[in-house]
């Protein structure tokens, strides 16, 4: 459903992403992992359609988001990790607004968002101004308009930074729902105890590359560690097992 | 209507509704004030261009000839101002700006996402010259008795007048954008405002205002308006726009320069589609690199502070918002157009040569230079409240660094206070010892107008500062936002007030030893009395209103922090 092939992306000399390839099925939850500046968001942003890659292509649904962006960004639902929403806006007009751009039209509109600010307990703050919400509440309407109009797949930069326990089990089970329906879920996340606990599938990216793939247990007989706990496996795999020394020391 | 591309104009239409139907406090203050400005600014102009009209109607020809000019250096003049702007305002619209996130992940073609912010770009660009140029056009309709024609097509005309500087501007951006790293914007911004500066002193060098006031250069009147004319070429659409409206004037249709206007303005946003389609995305990718943009280190001003005579909370806190002034682009261009409206004012009183003017060169020099001071106040007043006053606000959400470490507010507010009161007591004082030499008043004159701007300087700077941390606005997502608020437009009130009464104060008493120093009569004891205690009331009044105005600000600091 979501397809990378041989990403690469430059900035000047500097290469951010270098021939990444990952594949996300229908259903499945695919965790990105990777420590800071790896890369994460910048392949986000590639296959929102926010960033041209320098070279390799992205295609969404069957659809390359460089030749046919319209189509693709039809199937896709992008939640950023520093969603804009029109802060003198309120929930109900900005989701209204929102379907619009994606050709939701007549009465079923006013039925849906009402649906998705039920699903993420938005509904009573439907006519309140966007600028009065706290970060989980703007978090949980970026994530009602990315449902909104039933994408295929979606692709989401760090979902739980800012979350309650409340709001995080609430987006754990809304993300585990849309995966039984067959939508295709990219993950990028920090936490690890998420990814474990969520994930079908890791990528974990290192400096640009992928330096790993599969399921969790694959992961971790590479990592040479077949009962160790995800942490310590990421850490081993990116570098940090000092720092976790470092931690368990202190 | 949801295709249309007038659908993504509707949170922008939204916002408004909302944010008028949700007032804040002041707000309705703040609509009277920027209203009756407004009238006011509307009304000044509609008389002027009435009057000038009506006497041009004396001189048949030679007063038809002079308007059918005028109206072509008025919209010259537009066209520059609307290039400039478009190239500024599309950068914004087209590349920076935080919606694009959004809507760039939405399923837009991009054609209708072109059309939408083109026509953002065309409406921010241009409604300032709308706002000046139609109390024009109806002041010279009504003092020509204009059939209603005219202003239909006046109008019909402004609207693809509009729309090509802009789509000029708006192609700039476009080329600029993708052939320079976006990481240099803040470059680019430089050398764009350095462009607009150069192109208003030409454009000035090319008027020769100066000539109206040479008598010996009469005989020579052809020249003088060839020399107007030349730079009015027919191949602008600022001379088709003057065409059209002055042949409507006359109860004439000018079908010609119609079709070419409007054909020019249709082809510029094709072609400007077809090149956004190309370009757009590539250029806005770029733009996404911005954060990390060269910047400058300015270790100069780390040496500097190191020499000054402050404490080390002082100091660390001057650094900081000197280098964050530098380093914020969108201070810049605004700088910039101050520093071009600078150079025309000096450019202005340079090319004046009083001493054609027989027997009367002495005295209109001083009042010149008393008109000099309110304008330089008037500078001061602008360059206060848009820079000195969102000083506090610009801490934005970082101000709890502040709070939270053990800085004394007095301390705080002090710091910028010394530090906005430096650049703008520079400026102001160049401003009115630089006019005054120019003019070459009288030594007394120009010692009384350095002190009264020193004076005004404090005054003014502090009321800045201290209304500024009592109306904070740390949410502002701009320095113009802080400054278009209740706080700001209460200070622009109270410092033009100010500026008024110090002219008067100062005023009268500099008049008064003018002319008992004309007339070589020793001033009388009673009346040197009144003008000391004249000087003496500006000080005292320049020197509270800036006191009180720090005290105001530190109070409510410390309110906030309790």
């Amino acid at each position: 459903m979501i397809a990378v092939e041989h990403l690469v992306k430059q900035y000047g000399r500097f290469t951010a992403v270098d021939d990444i390839s990952l594949d996300v099925q229908p259903g499945e939850i695919h965790g990105f992992l990777g420590p800071n500046g790896a890369g994460k968001t910048t392949t986000l942003r590639m296959i929102a359609g926010l960033l041209k890659p320098t070279s390799g292509r992205v295609v969404v649904d069957g659809h390359d988001v460089a030749v046919e962006p319209e189509l693709a960004k039809s199937s896709l639902g992008f939640i950023p990790d520093r969603p804009f929403i029109y802060e003198k806006l309120t929930a109900g007009e900005f989701l209204r607004f929102h379907a619009g751009l994606y050709g939701l039209d007549g009465d079923g509109v006013v039925d849906r968002v009402h649906e998705m600010l039920d699903l993420f307990e938005l509904r009573r703050w439907e006519h309140e101004l966007v600028e009065s919400f706290s970060h989980g509440m703007k978090q949980r309407l970026v994530m009602c308009a990315a449902f909104l109009h039933r994408p295929r797949a979606v692709a989401v930069d760090e979902p739980m930074v800012g979350l309650d326990p409340r709001g995080a089990r609430l987006i754990k089970d809304v993300f585990r729902r849309m995966s039984d329906r067959g939508v295709a879920i990219l993950m990028s996340t920090h936490t690890l105890e998420v990814a474990h606990e969520m994930c079908h599938r890791l990528s974990i990216i290192l400096k640009g590359k992928i330096i790993a793939q599969g399921t969790v247990d694959e992961i971790r007989r590479l990592a040479g560690g077949a009962d160790d706990h995800l942490t310590s496996v990421f850490l081993r795999l990116t570098g940090g097992s000092a720092l976790q020394e470092l931690d368990e020391a202190v | 209507m949801k295709g249309a591309f007038t659908y993504l104009l509707l949170p922008a239409i939204w916002s408004s509704r909302n944010r008028a139907a949700r007032r804040q406090p002041g707000d309705l203050t703040r609509a009277f004030v920027f209203a009756a400005m407004g009238i006011g600014v509307f009304a000044a102009l509609f008389f002027a261009a009435s009057w000038v009209t009506w006497q041009l109607n004396g001189y048949e020809e030679l007063g038809d000839y002079l308007l059918r000019l005028g109206l072509s250096w008025i919209f010259m003049t537009f066209l520059a101002f609307l290039t400039f702007s478009g190239i500024v305002t599309a950068l914004s619209t087209f590349f920076l700006s935080d919606d694009l996130r959004l809507l760039l992940t939405a399923p837009i073609a991009a054609r209708r996402l072109f059309y939408a912010r083109f026509a953002r770009t065309v409406a921010q660009s241009s409604w300032m010259v709308i706002v000046f140029i139609a109390p024009v056009l109806l002041g010279v309709g009504v003092g020509r008795c204009a059939p209603a024609t005219f202003y239909i097509v006046s109008a019909l005309t402004i609207v693809p007048f509009a729309i090509i500087p802009v789509a000029v501007g708006t192609a700039s951006t476009l080329l600029l954008v993708n052939v320079f790293p976006a990481r240099r914007a803040r470059e680019l911004l430089m050398l764009m405002g350095f462009l607009f500066v150069g192109s208003v002193v030409i454009l000035l060098r090319m008027l020769r205002p100066e000539q109206l006031m040479r008598a010996e250069s009469l005989p020579d009147l052809t020249g003088f308006f060839s020399t107007l004319q030349s730079p009015v070429t027919p191949l602008l659409p600022s001379f088709w726009a003057g065409e059209l409206v002055f042949a409507s004037l006359k109860g004439g249709w000018d079908l010609m320069h119609a079709g070419a206007i409007w054909s020019t303005a249709l082809v510029c946003c094709v072609a400007l589609r077809v090149a956004d389609e190309r370009w757009h995305f590539s250029g806005y990718s770029r733009s996404q690199e911005a954060p990390k943009a060269r910047f400058a280190h300015f270790r100069g001003i780390d040496r500097i502070a190191r020499i000054l005579p402050l404490s080390p909370v002082r100091k660390q806190l001057f650094i900081k918002d000197v280098k964050i002034f530098l380093r914020d682009v969108s201070q810049w261009s605004q700088l910039l157009l101050l520093l071009a409206m600078v150079l025309v004012y000096l450019y202005n009183f340079r090319v004046l040569d009083l001493s054609r003017i027989p027997y009367m060169s002495g005295f209109i020099k001083n009042i010149y230079a008393l008109v000099n001071l309110g304008m330089a106040g008037f500078v001061l007043a602008t360059v206060a409240v848009r820079f000195v006053f969102p000083m506090v606000s610009a801490e934005g959400r970082a101000f709890w660094v502040i709070r939270n470490s053990p800085v004394d507010m007095r301390d705080f507010l002090w710091s910028k206070f010394w530090t906005g009161l430096i650049p703008v007591l520079l400026l102001t004082e160049t401003l009115t010892v630089a006019a005054n030499e120019l003019l070459d008043v009288e030594p007394f004159l120009k010692s009384v107008a350095g002190v009264a701007m020193l004076f005004l300087s404090f005054a003014l700077v502090g009321l800045a500062t201290g209304l500024g941390a009592r109306y904070p606005r740390f949410t502002a997502d701009n320095p113009t936002e802080v400054s278009g608020s209740y706080g700001g437009v209460a200070f622009m009130v109270v410092a033009v007030l100010l500026v008024i009464a110090i002219i008067a104060l100062v005023g009268w008493p500099s008049m008064t030893y003018l002319y008992y120093q004309v007339r070589q009569r020793p001033l009388p004891a009673f009346r040197l009395a009144l003008m000391g205690a004249c000087f003496l009331a500006a000080m005292v009044l320049t020197v509270a209103t800036g006191l009180l105005g720090m005290r105001s600000g530190i109070r409510a600091l410390d309110a906030m922090s309790n």
